[in-house]
């Protein structure tokens, strides 16, 4: 019994010491200008101002960023989802010439280090003529290895007797894909969705080396250049866009969370 | 010749059809710019002459491993190697082992699991660039919730934690324990879940103890998962990047360049390319040596 009280004890302080930066940046972002800078700070605003957020809004045109940050969001994840399983599913359950050693090959790319890619990147997406547009942060991420990964092992759980079933009664092999796999694999691609989602979303090496102009920017891209900013900002403005940046990933982990942990259990476990 | 054509349209062509979408855009923009940072990287390239080659085509000289050499000669990339080193040493330790305790503490039927779970795990979701503002303002000299708390409970002028170039790395490297611990103790609880209950029912039968069963049982699995966990986090090590570009700029006395910091300021400031390359083929070369011995104690472990 008391061993259960220390372990709970031991918990709850975890919890407190974590959730400590989390709570530094709401009450922050809702201090007043002159609060803000008041030495020692204080450990609750005197006077929330809710202003802040609507000011910090304008002032980065965040309607534009948001829906750079969604569409990019969006489109990455669907196409990624997409032919991931597509490629998942003909890597599993199709003959293809030199499938093993492909495979191999593409799991092997995961142990290339981002820093490798800025550069080359960089070059190609020019030559494309895709620079400086929100095309260039979607179509090279249209796929990722993880993702063929993660859904091929979903798909090779599916028995193949089921298939060959679904092709004896006239099944064509498109059909067979969108209206037997699809429907099989259903929570693992929402898992799927969650992770590109949320990956995308935060994602900030690439936006920084393939956007120039400001509107096209993303949200990661215009909150690191607040902290360089040389217009001074007042921090509670930066730390009220900060929170507005968070708050739409830690909602959707928050409502979906299940998926998402169980997800990176399952990729542990068989990886 | 209709048996030919006969013959071609019995074969499953669909395969390809579901594999082609993924295999063009992995070839183009994650195969080819593998290729090309290589080839890169045994190259002089000015990037004038960049402007006006083709897609396929990588103009420059070629002068063998020089560039190599010329980066290992270079003493910023030495002392990036040992400000990644700097970090290591805080980070690995601290994250792995909060990470293995909390997983075991949560590995037991106990009130509020899944609350600790979640709110362990929210962190991990933020985007560095997001937590790197956040400890950036905590970590603050002034208004920092650090120094006040120092002040109130100790009495104490904290230190200017980010403009000092011992404290700076310390800070990031608390950062990104804070980010990951919650992602690396959902691992070990997947490790510690899939040791089959009746190991322990069968430890209970020989009458071991609590002690024994932990020692026997759970430390031969958790001792597996620590060398898988292990790895990940020198990879992670070596990718430390946007944290430094967002806290510190490198500084203070490049006391907080990185290897990747420094690969993207030798890209995309000074637009020296090769070099650039090189050093990130470097990168790469010690990652998958981590790789490989991590493969083989696996495989030595596992018998």
């Amino acid at each position: 019994m008391r061993k259960k009280i220390a372990v709970q004890s031991i918990m709850w302080l975890s919890c407190f010491i974590f959730l400590l930066p989390l709570y530094w940046l709401c009450i922050s972002s809702v201090k007043t200008t002159s609060e803000i800078t008041r030495f020692p700070p204080t450990f609750w605003p005197d006077h929330f101002e809710w202003s802040n957020f609507t000011l910090i809004w304008e002032r980065l045109d965040f309607t534009q960023t948001f829906m750079n940050s969604i569409v990019v969001s969006v489109s990455t994840t669907i196409l990624s989802t997409l032919f991931g399983a597509m490629a998942g599913y003909a890597l599993s359950k199709k003959r293809i010439f030199g499938k093993n050693v492909l495979y191999q090959a593409l799991i092997g790319t995961m142990t290339v280090p981002p820093a490798v890619l800025l550069l080359p990147l960089f070059f190609i997406i020019i030559k494309f003529g895709f620079y400086d547009s929100l095309l260039s942060l979607i179509l090279p991420f249209g796929v990722t290895v993880f993702a063929i990964f993660f859904m091929k092992q979903y798909i090779d759980d599916i028995p193949d007797e089921l298939l060959e079933a679904a092709r004896m009664d006239g099944c064509n092999e498109y059909r067979i894909f969108f209206q037997i796999v699809i429907p099989l694999i259903k929570p693992a691609l929402t898992t799927l969705v969650i992770i590109e989602f949320v990956n995308n979303w935060n994602s900030f090496a690439m936006p920084l080396v393939l956007l120039q102009s400001e509107e096209k920017f993303t949200l990661p891209l215009k909150l690191a250049m607040l902290s360089s900013e040389t217009v001074a900002v007042p921090w509670s403005q930066i730390l009220a866009a900060n929170l507005l940046t968070i708050l739409p990933v830690v909602i959707l982990f928050i409502l979906l969370q299940r998926y998402f942990i169980k997800g990176i259990m399952d990729g542990a476990v068989k990886g | 010749m209709s048996m030919l054509r006969k013959k071609l349209k019995k074969v499953d062509w669909s395969g390809y059809v579901f594999l082609f979408p993924a295999l063009l855009i992995l070839t183009l923009f994650l195969i080819f710019p593998i290729m090309w940072a290589f080839i890169a990287s045994f190259k002089e390239i000015k990037p004038l002459e960049m402007k006006y080659s083709g897609l396929f085509n990588i103009p420059g000289e070629f002068v063998g491993i020089s560039q190599y050499i010329e980066v290992f000669q270079n003493d910023l990339f030495i002392k990036s190697l040992f400000n990644t080193g700097y970090f290591a040493i805080i980070y690995i330790p601290i994250t792995l082992i909060s990470a293995a305790w909390l997983a075991i503490l949560l590995n037991r039927k106990m009130k509020g699991v899944n609350f600790f779970r979640t709110v362990l795990f929210i962190p991990y979701i933020i985007s560095i660039v997001s937590a790197s503002l956040i400890f950036l303002y905590i970590f603050n000299s002034e208004q920092g919730m650090v120094n006040a708390m120092l002040h109130k409970f100790g009495g104490l002028n904290g230190p200017n934690w980010l403009s000092n170039s011992l404290l700076a790395m310390p800070v990031i490297a608390i950062m990104s324990s804070w980010k990951m611990i919650g992602y690396f103790m959902i691992i070990y609880l997947a490790g510690l879940q899939n040791i089959p209950y009746s190991l322990y029912e069968a430890a209970d039968m020989d009458g071991a103890n609590s002690f024994q069963k932990f020692w026997h049982v759970t430390w031969p699995l958790l001792g597996r998962i620590t060398l898988v966990v292990s790895v990940l986090l020198m990879i992670d090590v070596l990718k430390v990047f946007q944290e430094v570009f967002v806290m510190t700029g490198g500084g203070p006395g490049d006391s907080t360049t990185t290897v990747p910091f420094l690969i993207f300021n030798e890209a995309f400031k000074y637009y020296r390319i090769g070099t650039a390359s090189a050093m990130s083929y470097i990168l790469f070369f010690i990652v998958i040596i981590i790789t490989v011995i991590q493969k083989r104690s696996v495989d030595k472990r596992l018998g």
